[in-house]
């Protein structure tokens, strides 16, 4: 036996006192209630009858007194909390990993696994001993403890009511380091993984639990079932037709049976497309959708498995994207007459092209793009600008510094994977004459042969720059296919700050969603519509998030939306493990302990005071001890 | 331990009874009437009233002779006799007198026990009732209260319209002091020479013992009748736990601890002490009722009245 409340001699300083205390009372002298009689004389025979009992009396006393001596010992004990000395050394430390991963979301076990997982931590918790302390913690990308390490019931569960499901891959590695800090120098040290086993590597955290004498057990939950999976979803826009789009669709079959799909394409919420599809087992299906029109903001990809099969995993039947904001370009073409360029300007039509000559540069107006033809203006723009044969008059500064010219260049060496280059083949252009230039630092050559660059890109006066170093009149360029691309590549070049747009981010990542200049912080609103601050740092709003689905990020006056969707993982095999390899060895079930193996001896303590009450005060009413 | 909690259930202490608030009002004179009724009917055939005294005095009745003496009444001499034999003689006539009737009422301060009521309310009722029924048989009436002497004294008075006298003689009275009844039997005695029914109405707590005042009353001639009163209060008093009890007389204090066997024993002893003086009572030949302050007044008068002995 040993006291794990008030130490020893401090429950004997309570008992003491108290002890003294109440000795004190039952020596003070009974103060009597004083009651007046018409004739004493007829009490004198019944006292002198009484006085044969007073011995007997004092014994009474002694009695009820002792009963209170004994009611505060059993309280002084009681304060001590005293345990089994035995079941204190048999104390554990518990660290409960539960998977919230997406795969735990699989509906092969009722209610789903993650709700499986709850009985069976519940089942653990029951199981706890007096003395046995246990954490519970939420794992998937990251490791998230939802309790402290108690003995408490009542807190653990409140743990397990937080538990909630991710569109995240479980990091069984990042939960065991995790455990393993808990778990230093704790004794009886022990971790228990609650999951189906789709966890990822556990690395060497597993090893150092092994050579620190922890348990590592492993509650394998789930059943198994049909999955398809939508993998990669992936959109952007036709850059000569803004307004149709580009699909691709990956679904993943982790099963070994071939399964039939119905794959549903919605666009701002509206269905646009319907696929039929049968994926084989183990097979990953990539689809690409062409010329999809009817979505301007967002895309979504809905798959389900057709009769009679279910699919036990749903979160990953959905995927959302985004797509590339569609907005008419406002350009300024500064020619005196090109029919080649007004006619390359004209294949887009959502630019809106204002045409003026060099006596009446600049046009009213706010405008993205300034293309000069053949003629460079005495200060440089304020817009970004397409500058064709860069030639500056006597006494004027253009972009470049013309040294001269250079005879029949050609397009030997091309930046082929620049976005002003996509789509287009200049590897035969014939050129009759370019300009000799010189370059300045940060200056691009994305094509041109060793005598002289023939197109640039750069920044002068903090705006971009496209020159195409050669009159396109001499040359056969116009008569290309690759002409209007160069042209309208340019434009969206300027346009468009990220030409490799992504559609959508992962979960679990670091998001970096631009923002309006001058904003500090920026709200997130999640697909559930929870609402959270997010900072911002340079320029972008810097947040994650753990579910799948359209966010919008608040920031100022700007209210934008983007999606985001579970990234490549596994989580998709539905199927759970049969063996979890955890520090060399397999991890089995848990010993659980007995349920009521709790023993607080201090409630039966108290119990026993009260009892003792009982008989002193139901003595007393009964006369015995007064 | 605790004691102080049940100390304040414990029961509050003696029974005192409230203020004789009309004590005497239409509805007891109502009921004092029909009693004289009853007493008439009850004395029916006595002559209770103008019987004749050993006295001689001034009535028509011949009594006897005796020699003459100077000083005495001329016109009382039998001049027949003196002529026949020369001797002077007084002719003696026997002398009619009333009944004289004592009221005695203690009015210690134990009388002023009782619930609802105290014993001493009760007992004026008594003392009030028989005054009547005597006043109304033409009896002399006087009422002396006492204590541990006598206290005071309603003069003697006769006829039914002195009766409001008596009642505020008695409704002036309050308990006080302590029981001694041979001290105020004796002074008794000496201020009444005429002889007559001593009603002692008390309830007999004398520390001294009980049986002195009686036989006080008894050496000297008078005819005594003892009615005890008595609180069923007393008998069966209301208390339990740690008590201190205090003779509110003497002060003497006794400590006991009130359980149902004490009660029990207690009531043994009560009842013994009323035994005690009805055997007394009976052995020297004492008319006496004990008598319960929960019996109507009036019924207990009947029953008095019933008993014989007084008033006759």
């Amino acid at each position: 036996m040993e006291l794990i409340g008030l130490s020893a001699a401090e429950v004997l300083t309570v008992l003491g006192g108290f002890a003294a205390a109440v000795t004190a009372l039952y020596l003070l002298k009974l103060r009597r209630r004083q009651v007046e009689v018409p004739f004493i004389h007829l009490w004198e025979e019944v006292l002198a009858q009484k006085q044969t009992t007073r011995l007997f009396s004092a014994l009474k006393r002694i009695f009820s007194w002792l009963l209170a001596l004994a009611v505060v010992a059993l309280l002084a004990l009681a304060m001590g909390d005293p345990r089994q000395a035995g079941a204190r050394a048999e104390g554990r430390t518990t660290v409960v990993l539960v998977d919230t991963s997406a795969s735990m979301q699989a509906t092969d076990v009722a209610p789903d696994r993650l709700g499986r997982a709850r009985v069976e931590i519940e089942r653990l918790i029951e199981g706890l001993g007096g003395d046995d302390r246990m954490l519970v913690a939420s794992m998937d990308a990251a490791t998230v403890p939802l309790s402290p390490l108690t003995s408490e019931p009542r807190i653990l569960r409140d743990a397990l009511a937080r538990l909630t499901p991710t569109d995240l891959a479980a990091d069984l590695g990042r939960g065991l380091r995790f455990a393993h800090d808990v778990l230093r120098d704790q004794p009886q040290p022990r971790v228990i993984v609650v999951s189906d086993g789709v966890l990822g590597e556990p690395g060497e955290a597993a090893a150092r639990l092994r050579e620190a004498g922890a348990a590592l057990d492993w509650i394998r939950v789930g059943e198994g079932g049909d999955n398809i999976a939508i993998t990669a979803f992936s959109v952007r826009r036709y850059p000569l037709d803004v307004s149709r789009s580009e699909v691709l669709v990956e679904l993943w079959n982790p099963g070994e049976e071939a399964l039939s799909v119905e794959l549903t394409l919605l666009g701002d919420g509206e269905p646009i497309d319907l696929s039929r599809l049968r994926v084989g087992g183990g097979e990953r299906l990539r689809r690409f959708f062409t010329d999809v029109s009817g979505a301007d903001r967002t895309l979504e990809a809905r798959v389900r498995l057709e009769g009679d099969a279910r699919d036990v995993l749903p979160a990953d039947d959905r995927a959302y994207a985004r797509l590339p904001e569609r907005r008419r370009a406002r350009v300024q073409a500064v020619t005196t007459g090109n029919l080649y360029l007004s006619a390359a300007l004209l294949l887009d039509e959502y630019l809106d092209v204002v045409e003026v000559a060099p006596a009446a540069y600049p046009a009213e107006g706010e405008f993205d793009v300034t293309i000069f033809d053949g003629w460079v203006p005495p200060e440089p723009p304020r817009t970004p600008a397409i500058y064709l044969e860069p030639r500056p008059p006597e006494g004027t500064r253009g972009p470049f510094v013309v040294t001269g010219t250079v005879p029949r260049p050609f397009f030997d060496r091309l930046e082929r994977d620049h976005p002003i280059l996509a789509f287009t083949a200049l590897g035969d252009v014939n050129v009759a004459e370019a300009l000799a230039v010189e370059l300045e630092p940060g200056d691009r050559v994305l094509g041109g042969d060793t005598r002289a660059p023939l197109l640039v890109t750069g920044s002068r006066a903090g705006h971009r720059i496209v020159a195409l170093l050669f009159d396109v009149r001499r040359s056969d360029l116009p008569l290309r296919v690759a002409w209007p691309l160069l042209l309208l590549n340019s434009i969206d070049y300027f346009t468009t700050q990220d030409a490799g747009y992504l559609s959508s981010v992962e979960t679990g990542e670091p998001w970096r969603i631009p923002v309006p200049a001058g904003v500090e912080e920026a709200t997130l609103v999640t697909p559930s519509g929870e609402r959270r601050t997010v900072p911002v740092a340079d320029g972008r709003a810097v947040c994650t998030g753990t579910r799948a689905g359209f966010y919008r990020v608040i920031a100022g006056d700007a209210d934008d939306v983007f999606a985001a969707n579970l990234g490549p993982s596994e989580e998709a095999i539905v199927a759970p493990r049969d063996r979890l390899e955890l520090g060399g060895e397999a991890a089995g079930p848990p010993v659980i302990g007995a349920a009521g193996v709790r023993t607080e001896l201090w409630m039966l303590v108290v119990c026993a005071a009260l009892v003792l009450l009982l008989v002193e005060w139901w003595t007393y009413h009964r006369r015995l001890t007064v | 331990m605790l004691d102080w909690l049940r100390a304040r259930r414990a029961p509050k202490a003696r029974p005192r009874g409230g203020a004789d608030d009309a004590l005497f009002d239409e509805e007891f004179q109502r009921r004092l009437e029909v009693l004289a009724l009853v007493s008439r009917r009850l004395a029916n055939g006595r002559t209770r009233a103008e019987r004749r005294s050993q006295k001689t005095g001034s009535g028509i009745e011949f009594a006897d002779h005796r020699e003459y003496a100077p000083g005495d009444d001329f016109r009382h001499l039998d001049w027949n006799l003196y002529a026949r034999t020369g001797r002077l003689l007084l002719r003696l006539f026997e002398e009619e007198e009333d009944l004289s009737v004592y009221l005695l009422l203690d009015v210690s301060r134990s009388m002023g026990f009782g619930a609802p009521h105290p014993k001493l309310r009760y007992a004026k009722q008594l003392t009030a009732a028989l005054a009547y029924i005597a006043l109304a048989n033409l009896d002399r009436v006087s009422i002396v209260t006492f204590c541990d002497g006598v206290s005071r004294r309603l003069a003697p008075t006769r006829g039914k319209n002195t009766i409001f006298k008596v009642f505020r003689f008695l409704g002036e009275l309050a308990p006080d002091g302590r029981t001694g009844t041979a001290e105020a039997m004796k002074t008794f005695v000496a201020q009444h020479r005429r002889r007559g029914v001593a009603i002692l109405i008390s309830d007999l707590y004398d520390p001294a013992g009980f049986e002195g005042g009686i036989n006080v009353l008894r050496y000297h001639k008078f005819e005594p009748y003892v009615i005890q009163v008595y609180d069923p209060v007393e008998v069966h008093p209301p208390l339990h736990g740690d008590v201190r009890l205090v003779d509110d007389e003497t002060g003497e204090a006794r400590e006991v601890t009130i359980t149902p066997r004490v009660l029990e024993r207690y009531a043994a002893a009560h009842a013994a002490y009323r035994a005690r003086i009805d055997d007394f009572c009976t052995q020297k030949h004492v008319p006496h009722q004990a008598i319960s302050t929960e019996v109507p007044f009036d019924r207990a008068i009947l029953d008095i009245l019933r008993a014989g002995g007084l008033l006759t």
